[in-house]
C-alpha cells in the first residue's frame, strides 16, 4: 500500500512538472502582449522596455523557462516559488494560500451536502422504482441540470437574499463587518472554530449557504442518478437474491446490497469534485467569493503570466490529491482493484 | 407432524410471471414436482425451460419483476407463499438450502469467502463469530478445498471456477439442510472437476439422509446419480418417472426425443468404434513434431506460463489425430503451433520433410495452401460484411493463381462437398444457422485441397444433432480428399467417432497416447482413466454411483505457472507414491505401442 501511494504520488510531481511547462509555453504562444497592458498603450518606449526589463520578457522563451523552473540566478519552482503577480506584485503562493480554501471549501461543502442528499434520495428511488421519490428526483435532474449554474445562482440571490430576506446578500464569504480570523488552515469555519469564533463560523456558514446551496442544486440530480443506477443493480444482482435465499435477515441482505452500491460512489466523489471545481469559477463570480476561481479569471484577463501558472498548477494539484485519496478509499473497499 | 410417506416438498400447480399485464410472460405454469425426503431427484430441462425460476420458487422466492400468480409451495405442510417473513427465513438456506447456477456472481464480490459462509451459518445459528468461522473452515474442508484455513480470506474474483462453486455448495450445506436444490452445479466445470463435486455431493447427501434436487441439461448426470426424473418442458414438468423404467421407456415425446438426441452419440459411436468401419490408417508420418515446448511470458514477470511441455506425437496420411484434454490442458495450443501460429519455444516440427520449426516467413506462406484450420467459432473467423463465395474463395485468392471462373468452380465444388446448396454463394453467413456456418468453414479450409487440417473444438459450440451431422461430414471429407485431421476436443464422444489415434494431455504434456481402441477401452495412466471415467453415459446400467470410485482425482488443478516438481498429477492422482513427488514422469513406449509418462504403469504397477 505504502509503495502504490508513494508511486502515485511520484506519478503526481511528473504530471505537474509536465502541466507546468506545457502551461509556460502555452500562455506565450497567446497573441498578447502583456508589457503594453501594463504601462499603457501611450507609453514612452523607454517606459515599455523598462517595464519589459523588469518583468523579464526582453530576455529570450528559453532563459525565461530557465528562470521559471529556478535553474536560473533567482528562485523558481523547484524552489517552490511561484514568482510574484505582475498586477499585484505580491507573491503568487501567497495570494493562492488566500484564494484556494475559500474554493476548497465552498466545493468540499457542496459535494458534502449533494452525497447527504442524493445517497438516501438514490437508495429509496431504487428501492421504490417509479415510486414518488424516483420520480420527483428524476424531473429534478433534468429541470436542474438543464440550466447554468450562474442562472441558478442569480435567481436564488433574488429569492432567498432579496425576497425573502433569509440569507445574506452575495458579499463575499462572510459578514463584512467582521474581521475574518487568523489564518491557520486557510479554510474559515475550521480556523473559527479552533479559535472558538463561533460568530464567525455562523455567519461564514449563512454566507456560503447560497453558493452551496446552488452548486447542490444543480449536481445532486446526477449524483442522485448515479447512486440510482448502482444501487438498482445491487438488488437486483443474484448475491442479494443468493443472500435471500440463504435465509439471511432483511438487514443483512440490506447490508450486502448498500456495500455493492456504495462502494462506487467514492469514484462519483473524485469526478464531480473536479466538475465542481470548474463550476466553482462562475458560482464565485456571482457570489464575490475571491476564490481561484475568480483569482484565474483575473490573471487571465490582465495576461498576469506567474498568476496563471501559479493558479492552475494549485487547482490541478488539489485535483490529484482528491484522485489519489479517492483512490486509496476504492482499493480499501473494493478487493478487485486491490492488484 | 406429517404422516413418514408425505413428500418433504410439494408444489402444486405453481405458476410465476414475469412482468405485468400485457407484457407479462408465465416462466412456470403449472408446475407440479415432489420430492420425497432422503431422495436424490433430477430436474432436467433445455435452456429457458424455466429451471432457475422453479429452483427459487421452490424457497418461495422469485427474482425482481416476477410473482407467484397462482399455485402452491409447500415444506412439510407449511405454506412457503403464506408464511410470515421471519418463519420462512428459518426454512430457506436452513432447512432448504440452494446452490445457484451463477455461483460467481451469487457471492459478494467485496466480501471475503469465510464471512459469506459465516453470515448464512450464523443466520441460522446462535453463534459468534469464531464459531462462525471454525464451521466455514470445516466445510471449505469437506467440500475439497485444499487449505480452508488461507481460503476464508479470498474474495470471489479469486477463485477459480470450480472453487467459487465449492464455496456456494459449502454455504448451502452450511446449516445441514434437509433438501439441497442444486441448480446446475458444474455447469462450467470439466468433467473430471464435475465428477468430484457430484461423487462429493452424493456422498455427503446419502450420509445426512438430506434430500437433494439435482437441476440440470445433461441426461448423463440423472442417470448416474439420481433415483428420480422430472422433465421440464417449457414452464411445466412433463414427466415424472423414476431413473430406470425412465431411460428404458420414456413416455413423454419430448422426453423420448431429448433421450434420442442425448444417446445417439452414444450409439452412433458404438457404430464407429467397429473397427472395419474405417480403413485402418497407412503408417507413414505426414507431421512429425518432436519435445514441443511453448511458453508464454507474462508481463511484469520472469515466471512463464507453460502452455506446452515436450510434446512429440506424429500424425500420418489420411489420419485422424485426435488431441483431447480438459481447459488449460494445452491442446489448442498444440495445434495453434504445428501451424506456426504460434512459434516454438523449443522442438522440432516436420511436415513432408520440411522443418517446420525453422521454415522463413515466405515458405510458410507457400505451404499456408497446404495446412489449414477450422476453429470453434466459425462466425469468429469470418468477415460479417464477406458473402459466402468471398469467404470460400479467400484462400484460394491468396495461395493460387486461378482465373475468377475457376475460382468460383471450386467453391461451388466445395460448396457441394459440404453439403450446401451452390443458390447460396451471394449470401451473408452471419445470416445461417450455426451448423451451416461451420460447414461453410470447413468449405474454406477444403478449398485449397490441404493435406493436414487442424479442427480446433469445431463441433462444441453446436447442437447435439448438428454436431453428429458435422462429424460424419469430415469424415466423408477425410476419405474424399485423403487430408489428414489433428482434431482437438474435450468431447470425448466426438473423438471417439472420428479419430484413429487418440493422445490424453494433461497440463501442457501428453500423458496417455494409442490408438482409440487402447486409450478409450482400456486407459492405463491414471489421468486418461479418471476422465473416461468421469465421462457420463445416459446409461442407467452402469452407474457411477453403483461402481466402486478407484479412479477418482482430487483437487484443483495446479496453476501452469507454478507446476509440480515431479508428476503433473501428483496431489491428485489416486495412485501416486512418495517417488512421484519429485521425479519427472518420462516418455515410454509400452510392449503394445501405446505411449504413458507414468512409471507405475511401466513397471506394471497400475
Amino acid at each position: 500500500m505504502i509503495r502504490y501511494v508513494a508511486m502515485r504520488l511520484g506519478i503526481a510531481v511528473l504530471q505537474l512538472m509536465a502541466l507546468a511547462v506545457v502551461v509556460f509555453f502555452l500562455i506565450r504562444l497567446m497573441p498578447a502582449d502583456p508589457v503594453a497592458r501594463l504601462v499603457g498603450l501611450n507609453a514612452s518606449a523607454d517606459a515599455y522596455a523598462q517595464s519589459e526589463r523588469a518583468l523579464g520578457l526582453d530576455k529570450s522563451v528559453g532563459e525565461q523557462f530557465i528562470a521559471f523552473l529556478g535553474f536560473g540566478e533567482g528562485r523558481g519552482l523547484l524552489q517552490g516559488d511561484l514568482g510574484r503577480s505582475w498586477v499585484t506584485g505580491e507573491p503568487v503562493a501567497a495570494e493562492l494560500m488566500r484564494s484556494l480554501p475559500i474554493t476548497v471549501e465552498v466545493v468540499s461543502l457542496a459535494l458534502f451536502v449533494s452525497l447527504l442528499i442524493a445517497i438516501p434520495v438514490g437508495l429509496i428511488g431504487a428501492a421504490r422504482p417509479n415510486g414518488l421519490v424516483d420520480r420527483g428526483a428524476f424531473m429534478w435532474g433534468l429541470f436542474a441540470g438543464a440550466q447554468p449554474d450562474y442562472w441558478w445562482g442569480l435567481l436564488f440571490i433574488l429569492i432567498f437574499a432579496f425576497t425573502l430576506g433569509i440569507a445574506p446578500a452575495p458579499l463575499g464569504r462572510m459578514d463584512p463587518l467582521i474581521i475574518p480570523p487568523d489564518p491557520i488552515t486557510g479554510l474559515v469555519l475550521i480556523d473559527s472554530l479552533v479559535q472558538g469564533r463561533l460568530d464567525i463560523f455562523v455567519s461564514a456558514l449563512h454566507y456560503l449557504a447560497l453558493p452551496v446551496l446552488t452548486m447542490v442544486f444543480t449536481v445532486s440530480g446526477a449524483i442522485v442518478k448515479m447512486i440510482r443506477q448502482n444501487t438498482a443493480r445491487a438488488l437486483n444482482s443474484d448475491y442479494v437474491l443468493y443472500a435471500r435465499a440463504c435465509g439471511l435477515s432483511e438487514r443483512a441482505t440490506a447490508r450486502y446490497a448498500l456495500r455493492a452500491a456504495l462502494t462506487p460512489t467514492v469514484t462519483l466523489i473524485g469526478i464531480f469534485f473536479g466538475i465542481l471545481l470548474s463550476a466553482a469559477v462562475t458560482v464565485e463570480r456571482v457570489f464575490s467569493l475571491n476564490g481561484v476561481g475568480q483569482y484565474s479569471v483575473r490573471a487571465i484577463l490582465d495576461f498576469d503570466y506567474p498568476a496563471i501558472q501559479g493558479a492552475v498548477l494549485a487547482v490541478a494539484m488539489v485535483a490529484l490529491l482528491v484522485y489519489l485519496l479517492m483512490d486509496i478509499a476504492h482499493a480499501a473497499l473494493d478487493p478487485r482493484i486491490r492488484e | 407432524m406429517t404422516p413418514d410417506n408425505a413428500p418433504l416438498l410439494e408444489a402444486n400447480q405453481l405458476r410465476v410471471v414475469f412482468g405485468q399485464d400485457a407484457q407479462a410472460t408465465a416462466v412456470l405454469d403449472n408446475f407440479n414436482l415432489s420430492i420425497n425426503p432422503g431422495e436424490i431427484a433430477g430436474l432436467v430441462g433445455e435452456p429457458g425451460s424455466g429451471k432457475s425460476t422453479a429452483a427459487f420458487a421452490l424457497l418461495g422466492l422469485v427474482r425482481n419483476g416476477a410473482h407467484f400468480e397462482a399455485g402452491r409451495v409447500h415444506y412439510q405442510g407449511r405454506d412457503l407463499l403464506n408464511l410470515p417473513a421471519a418463519e420462512l427465513r428459518q426454512i430457506r438456506g436452513n432447512r432448504i438450502a440452494i446452490i445457484a447456477q451463477n455461483t460467481r456472481s451469487s457471492l459478494h464480490p467485496l466480501l471475503d469467502v469465510g464471512t459469506q459462509i459465516g453470515n448464512v451459518y450464523r443466520a441460522h445459528t446462535e453463534t459468534g463469530k469464531k464459531q462462525a468461522e471454525r464451521r466455514a473452515i470445516e466445510l471449505l474442508a469437506s467440500v475439497g478445498i485444499n487449505d480452508p484455513q488461507r481460503r476464508l480470506t479470498a474474495f470471489p474474483h479469486e477463485l477459480s471456477t470450480g472453487m467459487a462453486q465449492r464455496v456456494v455448495i459449502a454455504m448451502a450445506l452450511a446449516a445441514d439442510p434437509e433438501l439441497l436444490v442444486a441448480d446446475e452445479p458444474t455447469s462450467g466445470l470439466d468433467v473430471t472437476i464435475q465428477a468430484q463435486l457430484l461423487d462429493n455431493l452424493w456422498d455427503s447427501a446419502r450420509a445426512s439422509g438430506s434430500a437433494v434436487l439435482l437441476i440440470t441439461q445433461d441426461l448423463g448426470i440423472i442417470a448416474n446419480y439420481c433415483d428420480r426424473v422430472f422433465v421440464m418442458h417449457e414452464g411445466t414438468v412433463v414427466e415424472q418417472q423414476a431413473v430406470n423404467p425412465f431411460f428404458s421407456a420414456p413416455q413423454h415425446p419430448y422426453s423420448q426425443r431429448i433421450l434420442a438426441l442425448q444417446r445417439r452419440e452414444a450409439v452412433e459411436d458404438e457404430a464407429a468404434a467397429h473397427p472395419d468401419r474405417i480403413a485402418p490408417p497407412p503408417s507413414q508420418a505426414l507431421l512429425d513434431v518432436r519435445e514441443l515446448r511453448k511458453t508464454f511470458p507474462i508481463k511484469h514477470s520472469q515466471a512463464v506460463v507453460q502452455a506446452v511441455d515436450r510434446v512429440s506425437f506424429d500424425v500420418r496420411r489420411g489420419e485422424s489425430f485426435g488431441l483431447v484434454g480438459e481447459s488449460g490442458s494445452g491442446k489448442t495450443t498444440v495445434g495453434r503451433t504445428v501451424l506456426r501460429l504460434e512459434t516454438p519455444t523449443e522442438g522440432e516440427m516436420s511436415f513432408d520433410g520440411l522443418a517446420l520449426h525453422s521454415l522463413p516467413e515466405a515458405e510458410l506462406r507457400r505451404l499456408r495452401r497446404r495446412l489449414q484450420i477450422v476453429f470453434q467459432d466459425p462466425m469468429d473467423s469470418m468477415d460479417p460484411r464477406w458473402t459466402v463465395r468471398q469467404v470460400i474463395g479467400e484462400p484460394l485468392r491468396l495461395c493460387d493463381e486461378l482465373s475468377e471462373s475457376a475460382r468460383d468452380q471450386r467453391v461451388i465444388e466445395l460448396l457441394e462437398a459440404v453439403g450446401l446448396a451452390s443458390s447460396i454463394l451471394s449470401e451473408y453467413p452471419k445470416e445461417m444457422s450455426a451448423g451451416q456456418q461451420q460447414r461453410i468453414a470447413i468449405a474454406r479450409a477444403m478449398v485449397t485441397h490441404p493435406d493436414f487440417v487442424v479442427l480446433d473444438e469445431p463441433t462444441s459450440a453446436l447442437t447435439p444433432e448438428t454436431t453428429m451431422d458435422i462429424l460424419v461430414l469430415l469424415q466423408r471429407l477425410q476419405q474424399e480428399y485423403s487430408v489428414s485431421y489433428l482434431f482437438i476436443s474435450h468431447d470425448l464422444t466426438t473423438v471417439r467417432f472420428l479419430c484413429h489415434r487418440v493422445a490424453v494431455m494433461y497440463l501442457g504434456q501428453i500423458v496417455e497416447m494409442g490408438t482409440k481402441t487402447q486409450v478409450f477401452d482400456a486407459p492405463k495412466h491414471p489421468y486418461a482413466r479418471a476422465l473416461l471415467a468421469a465421462h457420463l453415459y445416459p446409461d442407467v446400467s452402469n452407474r457411477r454411483v453403483d461402481r466402486e470410485r478407484t479412479e477418482t482425482l482430487r483437487g484443483e488443478v495446479p496453476s501452469p505457472v507454478d507446476l509440480p516438481n515431479g508428476c503433473y498429477l501428483y496431489g491428485r492422482c489416486p495412485n501416486q507414491k512418495q517417488r512421484c513427488r519429485n521425479e519427472v514422469q518420462q516418455w515410454s513406449v509400452l510392449d503394445d505401442g501405446r505411449g504413458v509418462r507414468c512409471w507405475r504403469v511401466v513397471e506394471g504397477e497400475i
